[in-house]
């Protein structure tokens, strides 16, 4: 039965909304939620009044934030992308309900479950693809391998995420209540959408109502928790705390398992020994010195593997730059909340190791792709496959000073059909959401042909092979050999490339 | 990995007998089905339940989510509510299942117990005698659920603080009163080329690019 409601803008008494109230609303933790007619949006009833400081944040976060994000660069990316970012306040019967948009039909689970159709239809909940039991090939409920995704696909996922916080900290704000549970994720389409924002911190003005999630909360929340809101010595939710939250995340996502659930009992009470574990006596499982939080393999549930075993898949196979920011994050930060790496960092980091990526020579790999690990014979870490013949490695370098080049600390494994962008030719590019539509499109590419692996030019105006000193003009290919040297732009920023073949011996 | 344990006790005395029993078969397997939607308590949630008349019956000991197949539950026609005994049989379940923390060994966490009942306990003595038990012994949460008008919630309050009561013991209240306990359930987990120079190699044809 139809029953059409329209609502009023508290923003814009001019501004009305309607929803269909069957009777029967989607219920969330503290919210009911209606569809409109068209489906275009959801009206959200908060179930308890709110109070004035309350609603002004409402306010707030679609009034001026909001127009905030409108008005400013990648926009669209944010607004239609990464955020569902609260549209509106409303008030019916006395209660407050805000206006979200729907969320994207990439969202909501084709198949769901690998067999049944208990989720077929419903959100793509993050938990779905962090735990490791759901990805489980023996896991009766397990999620369908065509909804999975590979490895690749998870680093796009974290780069969005990364990419919100990074804009609500640039904008003053705190996430405060960071989890799987508030993030939509979509391994096929590579795609993540951060959730239920109506609870946003504006230090000072409107404070962390929520502590977080559990599993997310960090340490010194946790252990200042028995405290007065009032005292001074509570730790509440804020940026510091996100960038704790936001790790917990990626690490989640990456290796599907929990940074700091190990073997370790603090307490013989449950609660008591959960509380010490995650607040005041929290340790990185895999620490490199101290390993009291190992975690034991034979407790784990049988489903969790091979994730749960962290001699098989140490956090390391993520690479050299996130093996650093977890290292930052979950040793040096975990108690020094300050030492903690801000978003930005994360997603250089994370974008970085793209460029270190492999794709998996097995077709019937879980993962299908890995980070090399700057061995001379590299494999696969998930399923043990040997890469199979040479694999070109370029190094870039920078121009210091006039003739002296030095190494940038960044690295391109080339792969067949691997692409080459002007972040990786100039490095006054960079690559983040406010890239210019110009430099999204390759320059060149990278293919295994006729024996050799070549680099094909295709826009690169001065790219010059300096160990013969000959021009490589657009349209012409330069085979890449051990020790070649290839400049790849004169302007300011250019970089230079050396190439390194490895794996020799396997071909 | 802690579990989170759930037991049910369901009263099965005759009083259930016929639309009642059905309704609550019809809601047990839409909680179940619910549940099993949810990654969260799929990710830790063990259940077993134990049906009680005469006899005490543990119809699916403490068995993992996903593993988890409820069969149609049935009741006789007459006959006491036993539910004292019930108690006292749950409790030595509890003892023996329930994984408690130890200096090399995490626990689990504390146990929920759901107790449904249309009427009163039969074996009253040995209900006083459990109910102090129950309270005494660490669960997470005790809830009880009266339904219809011959259960008596007084009794029920002995045993907890959280008395739910329901007018009837029909489909839909029933379903309504499983789907809020899903919630409770669920709350306790939270929170490229030109082509011109015919010498070069074919473009890609798929991108894989992260930006």
């Amino acid at each position: 039965m139809m029953n059409i409601v329209t609502v009023r803008s508290v923003n814009d008494p001019n501004k009305t909304y309607q929803f269909n109230d069957n009777g029967e609303p989607m219920r969330g933790g503290i919210k009911d939620v209606y569809f409109s007619p068209d489906k275009s949006y959801v009206v959200a009833l908060f179930r308890d009044k709110l109070d004035e400081n309350q609603k002004e944040r409402l306010k707030r976060i679609t009034n001026y934030y909001r127009p905030q994000i409108q008005n400013k660069e990648a926009a669209d990316y944010f607004l239609e992308e990464v955020f569902r970012w609260p549209a509106d306040v409303v008030e019916h019967r006395g209660l407050t309900g805000i206006i979200v948009p729907t969320y994207k039909g990439k969202f909501f689970f084709k198949q769901g479950h690998e067999t049944g159709d208990l989720i077929k239809g419903k959100e793509k909940n993050g938990k779905w693809f962090a735990a490791a039991k759901f990805r489980n090939e023996q896991f009766p409920l397990r999620v369908a391998k065509a909804e999975l995704g590979n490895w690749l696909s998870y680093f796009q996922i974290c780069v969005n995420l990364v990419r919100g916080v990074k804009k609500m900290h640039a904008m003053g704000l705190a996430h405060s209540d960071l989890s799987y549970n508030n993030v939509l994720i979509d391994p096929i389409e590579k795609s993540a959408c951060m959730i239920d924002l109506d609870g946003l911190v504006v230090p000072g003005l409107f404070p962390a109502e929520v502590i977080g999630t559990a599993e997310f909360i960090a340490p010194e929340v946790l252990a200042t928790k028995h405290l007065d809101k009032a005292d001074p010595n509570r730790v509440l939710p804020s940026r510091l705390t996100d960038l704790h939250a936001l790790p917990v995340l990626i690490y989640m996502f990456l290796l599907h398992r929990h940074p700091l659930k190990g073997g370790k009992v603090h307490n013989l009470d449950t609660e008591m020994d959960d509380l010490l574990s995650m607040g005041k006596g929290a340790l990185f499982i895999e620490h490199p010195t101290d390993h009291s939080n190992r975690p034991k393999v034979n407790r784990f549930s049988k489903w969790d593997l091979p994730w749960s075993d962290i001699n098989k898949l140490p956090y390391s196979i993520t690479g050299p730059y996130l093996t650093e920011m977890f290292n930052r994050t979950f040793i040096e930060g975990l108690h020094h909340p300050q030492e903690r790496p801000p978003a930005e960092s994360w997603e250089q980091a994370l974008l970085k190791t793209v460029d270190l990526m492999q794709q998996c020579t097995n077709p019937s790999c879980s993962e299908g792709w890995y980070v090399f690990d700057n061995s001379t014979e590299p494999k696969c870490p998930f399923c043990g496959t040997k890469h199979k013949g040479t694999l070109p490695i370029l190094d870039f370098y920078y121009e210091f000073s006039p003739g002296v080049w030095k190494p940038d600390n960044s690295r391109l494994m080339v792969y067949n059909n691997q692409y080459l962008f002007n972040w990786h030719v100039d490095r006054n590019v960079v690559r983040n959401e406010r890239l210019d539509p110009k430099d999204r499109v390759p320059v060149g590419y990278f293919t295994f042909y006729e024996g050799q692996w070549v680099l094909v030019n295709q826009k690169l105006e001065h790219m010059k092979d300096l160990t013969v000193n000959k021009d490589v003009p657009v349209n012409e290919m330069i085979v890449l050999t051990q020790g070649k040297k290839i400049l790849l732009s004169t302007e300011e920023g250019g970089r230079l490339v050396l190439i390194t073949i490895t794996n020799e011996k396997q071909s | 990995m802690r579990r989170l344990p759930v037991y049910f006790l369901l009263d099965t005395s005759g009083s259930m007998y016929g639309e009642p029993i059905q309704a609550l078969n019809n809601a047990l397997s839409g909680m179940i089905n619910t549940l099993r939607s949810d990654a969260q308590a799929l990710d830790s949630l063990w259940i077993s339940i134990i049906t009680f008349d005469r006899e005490v019956k543990e119809v699916v000991p403490l068995t993992e989510l996903v593993q988890f197949r409820l069969p149609e539950i049935t009741c006789p026609q007459s006959g006491p509510t036993n539910t004292g005994a019930a108690l006292d049989f749950v409790m030595n379940k509890v003892r023996q299942d329930v994984i408690k923390g130890s200096d090399t060994q995490k626990g689990d966490w504390k146990p929920l117990l759901f107790l449904f009942t249309d009427g009163k306990p039969s074996d009253i003595q040995l209900y006083h005698e459990k109910t102090a038990e129950v309270r005494a012994f660490d669960f997470g949460a005790v809830v009880g659920c009266a339904a219809g008008h011959l259960a008596n919630d007084a009794m029920l309050k002995q045993l907890t603080d959280n008395v739910v009561h329901l007018d009837s013991a029909d489909s839909q209240t029933l379903k309504t009163f499983f789907k809020w306990v899903s919630e409770t359930i669920e709350q306790g987990n939270k929170s490229q080329g030109t082509g011109e120079v015919s010498k070069l190699p074919p473009p890609p044809s798929e991108i894989t690019v992260v930006i």
